[in-house]
């Protein structure tokens, strides 16, 4: 992975820009190396590098004053939430200042008039719903990195989650952004009101992977909590009969709250991992939570229960509450537990038209034969949004390449059956160089103007998501080796 | 006026604009023409050819179709399927006086948006992926056609509402949605603003996912008979027998008392406007949060005037007088005015919303900028 080079004048200077930021955040500036050390890579592990220096602000006007420092001196700028990125979207640089948003992390209001929650971006996925849930409210996105990740992140990753299939990603369930531009400007996006007064750009910067600003304050929607769940378990022969299955609930017309899959490998790196309950000896699992009123809810776990039944599977509910917690605790210790189960392996994340999961899945065995090398998978099934975890040993000659060429095959198998690249991961800088296989050059020059239309000199997360011109063929992945994640504790995908 | 009826004929059309640096009005069925700012008197391309539904995937839930083809005609041939568009589009032809037909890319263009928002959201969460050519004279794609997509900047909510300012649309791809079988309009009569808005805001935050939620005045509901007094809180629930009839006994829990069905479903008529296509003056869409909503149409005062989106959307007609008066209370609730119907002279001179603040208006011109250096499409009319 080829990243733009390092600016060794600005290098050269570190020692006055710390000064410089500690007149702004005097506080908040980590400059020594073993401070340093704690941020130099998010969980896309397989890539490190120190930041010339982290800052850590605690308010807005500091934010402002860093970034106006920044471009006043053309010192890039690597925004950084809580480092759950599984592409690289927080990876530092050597010349560049990391500004990470931990520090502003206050739930600012709560307002339940209005169904709504402001906070700082610093606040976690999961402490939204906490602080509303004693009232019976919760916020629907949830990535399985839930306890960690932040809201700030969410917003530059546009973050989905195993319920996106029935209440959308996180651009869904925003209402409005308090945004620092590149120059400093501190701007106001949408709100309670849910309207912006001209063209969408809180939609824009949803998802912008940190490439146009700075997130200070963010505005989402709570929903009640549907007052009946309901989770389903089914198990398959084979995974095209799972993968047919999924299509035909689909086509049916049945929108479940979520729809995950994982293959028989999975299932049981993972019964062994937490013990769940999966039934052994299935080729492929589905879970299926259905959610609403009683009566809605029966009605899709009795369809899901006979469409399960003409594709030859086996369909067995969760009995109470305290199985369903079991059976969803064990997706999301999936990574982990795989983790477990061979030395290294990589993460992929592409999305397929749902129609082709059959064929995916087939064509996915196809290339596991031709480069020699098990994978397994465990995925959001009902958005199309795949997964599929590459297994292979480090210490053998030519397995890693092989596991990357095997990778990047996947993702160009999505793109060509009508799918892209990244389905909630994000770019970053691990598929920064297969955008020339889903885009134009054209449609790439004009998603770069949209970035310059915010970013004039180009110092807002150089490297990631766009490739630059002198591309190098080595793509990166979500590289783990002996079960060690960036953040071992934390559930994935 | 020039008319195409391919992407390379708009391709060549752009590109013979570039070369000449003349600028021009985008046309489909002109329903839409006459909201946003007046654009002088430019040449118009006629894009009414592209036309069509380009392929219907009733088991992907995705539905690809030319940006021209009628509203009338995606919405048929999906109720055939039982399925309905992601999106509650609104036609607001009646209102806006015009004989046009409404069409799939007028409506993302305007992010017209029903009663249905508050459940199934905007055009613009529902919009998976699009075609166009930008100002370069290039043809390009923004999203995709599947459900879950980040891979590269989220281009389908940037066309969503932009007026037709950044590209001349070539097809549009939305999610579809199974079509519940049964609707019901439950109506609690007689209740003043401030108790109707409290209500409805109830079944907002329930978990009954209602598709619309709107309070009206009496004389907004004429024909409706005496028993409306004060005015009326209209809830709309749909689904299955059994679920429907199950939410409509939690309404009525949550509602503290059993209210009356309305027979004929009302939302089609608030959605589309048409309730003041008869009334003299500017009608403005006013976007405040929810609970503003009875302290808002208190303040605005208008005689005719209905809430839908739980409060969270005001509809009115008010003086042309009143212009400044209207803005001003909508930015004091940190809301939008729009301006929906006015004269040309009152949409020059008050844009479609009001001013943004200098650092976002600057963002937005070069945004345009991005897609539309030259600025070819639609200039001035939003962006």
């Amino acid at each position: 992975m080829l990243l733009p080079p390092t600016n060794a004048r600005i290098v050269a200077r570190r020692a006055e820009i710390v000064a410089a930021l500690r007149e702004i955040v005097p506080d908040g500036v980590v400059a020594d190396e073993s401070g340093l050390a704690t941020f130099d890579s998010d969980a896309l592990s397989a890539y490190h590098q120190m930041p010339l220096v982290c800052v850590l602000p605690s308010n807005r006007q500091q934010v402002s004053e860093i970034l106006k420092y920044a471009q006043a001196e053309g010192i890039p700028i690597v925004p950084r939430g809580s480092g759950t990125s599984l592409s690289g979207g927080a990876l530092p640089r050597e010349d560049g200042i990391l500004i990470g948003m931990g520090r502003m992390k206050r739930i600012l209001e709560i307002d339940y008039e209005n169904g709504c929650v402001t906070v700082e971006p610093g606040v976690t996925n999961l402490n939204i719903t906490k602080a509303v849930e004693a009232n019976g409210f919760y916020y629907a996105p949830d990535p399985s990195s839930q306890v960690a990740c932040s809201i700030g992140g969410n917003v530059a990753e546009n973050s989905g989650g195993l319920h996106c299939l029935k209440y959308g990603l996180t651009t869904n369930n925003l209402l409005g952004v308090t945004f620092v531009l590149p120059g400093g400007e501190i701007v106001t996006i949408g709100g309670k009101c849910g309207a912006q007064g001209g063209l969408d750009l809180l939609g824009l910067i949803t998802g912008s992977e940190g490439l146009l600003g700075v997130v200070v304050e963010v505005v989402v929607k709570i929903l009640r909590k549907p007052p009946v769940t309901r989770t389903l378990m089914a198990s398959f022969d084979t995974v095209t009969a799972a993968g047919a299955c999924v299509a035909a609930v689909i086509a049916d017309g049945v929108v479940p709250a979520a729809m995950e899959f994982m293959d028989g490998r999975a299932a049981e790196a993972i019964e062994s991992y937490n013990q769940p309950g999966y039934p052994l000896g299935s080729a492929a699992i589905l879970i299926v939570d259905a959610d609403g009123v009683e009566a809605d809810v029966s009605h899709a776990i009795s369809r899901v229960t006979e469409i399960v039944t003409q594709c030859g599977g086996k369909a067995v509910e969760a009995t109470d509450e305290k199985q369903r917690a079991r059976i969803w605790s064990g997706r999301k210790a999936a990574f982990a537990a795989m983790g477990k189960l061979a030395p290294d392996m990589i993460c992929m994340d592409g999305t397929i038209p749902r129609h082709a999961l059959p064929f995916v899945l087939d064509e996915m065995a196809k290339l596991s034969e031709k480069y020699e090398l098990g994978f397994c998978n465990v995925f959001h099934a009902g958005d199309g949004n795949l997964h599929p975890l590459i297994i292979f040993d480090i210490m053998k000659p030519g397995e890693f390449e092989r596991a990357e060429a095997f990778g990047a095959d996947i993702l160009r198998l999505c793109v060509k059956v009508g799918g892209v690249l990244s389905g909630e991961h994000g770019v970053g800088v691990e598929k920064r160089d297969l955008m020339t296989d889903m885009f134009t050059p054209e449609e790439l020059a004009l998603q770069g103007r949209v970035k310059c239309a915010f970013d004039v000199q180009g110092l807002f997360n150089p490297g990631k998501v766009f490739p630059t011109l002198s591309a190098c063929v080595e793509q990166g992945h979500i590289h783990v080796h002996g079960a060690q994640l960036p953040h071992p504790h934390l559930p994935r995908f | 006026m020039e008319k195409i009826a391919s992407e390379a004929q708009a391709v060549e059309f752009v590109r013979a604009a570039r070369e000449a640096k003349a600028p021009f009005e985008i046309v489909a069925g002109g329903t839409r023409r006459q909201v946003g700012k007046p654009m002088a008197d430019l040449p118009r391309l006629d894009v009414s050819g592209l036309s069509g539904i380009v392929k219907y995937e009733p088991a992907e839930l995705i539905i690809t179709a030319a940006p021209s083809t009628a509203l009338t005609e995606i919405t048929s041939v999906l109720a055939e399927k039982g399925q309905r568009l992601g999106f509650d589009p609104a036609d607001w032809s009646r209102l806006l006086g015009s004989n046009g037909v409404a069409t799939l890319g007028g409506a993302a263009s305007a992010d017209a948006s029903g009663s249905g928002r508050l459940r199934h959201g905007a055009a613009r969460d529902s919009l998976l992926a699009f075609r166009g050519v930008n100002g370069q004279g290039e043809a390009f794609r923004g999203g995709a056609k599947v459900v879950k997509n980040v891979t590269g900047f989220d281009l389908p909510k940037l066309v969503c509402g932009a007026y037709g300012s950044l590209c001349v649309l070539t097809e549009l791809t939305f999610r579809v949605f199974p079509k519940p079988p049964l609707a019901v309009t439950l109506c609690l009569a007689d209740v003043e603003p401030e108790a109707g808005f409290a209500a409805l805001r109830k079944i907002a935050l329930s978990a009954l996912e209602p598709a619309g939620l709107a309070y009206l005045p009496a004389m907004m509901m004429p024909g409706v008979g005496p028993q409306i007094g004060q005015g009326a809180a209209l809830i709309k629930l749909e689904g299955a027998r059994q679920p429907l009839e199950e939410k409509i006994a939690l309404a009525h829990g949550l509602l503290g008392q059993s209210v009356q069905r309305i027979e004929d479903d009302p939302f089609p008529a608030i959605a589309s406007g048409e309730k003041f296509a008869d009334v003299p003056g500017h009608v403005w869409r006013v976007m405040v949060a929810p609970a503003d909503a009875p302290r808002v149409a208190k303040e605005l005062n208008a005689q005719h005037w209905l809430g839908d989106w739980a409060g969270s959307l005001i509809w009115l007609a008010a003086a042309p007088a009143d212009a400044s008066r209207v803005r001003a209370i909508a930015a004091a609730a940190k809301g939008q005015a729009m301006l929906l119907r006015g004269s040309p002279d009152a949409r020059a001179a008050l844009g479609l919303y009001a001013p943004q603040a200098p650092a976002l208006a600057g963002l937005s011109r070069a945004v345009k900028a991005a897609f539309d250096p030259l600025s070819l499409f639609n200039p001035g009319r939003l962006v």
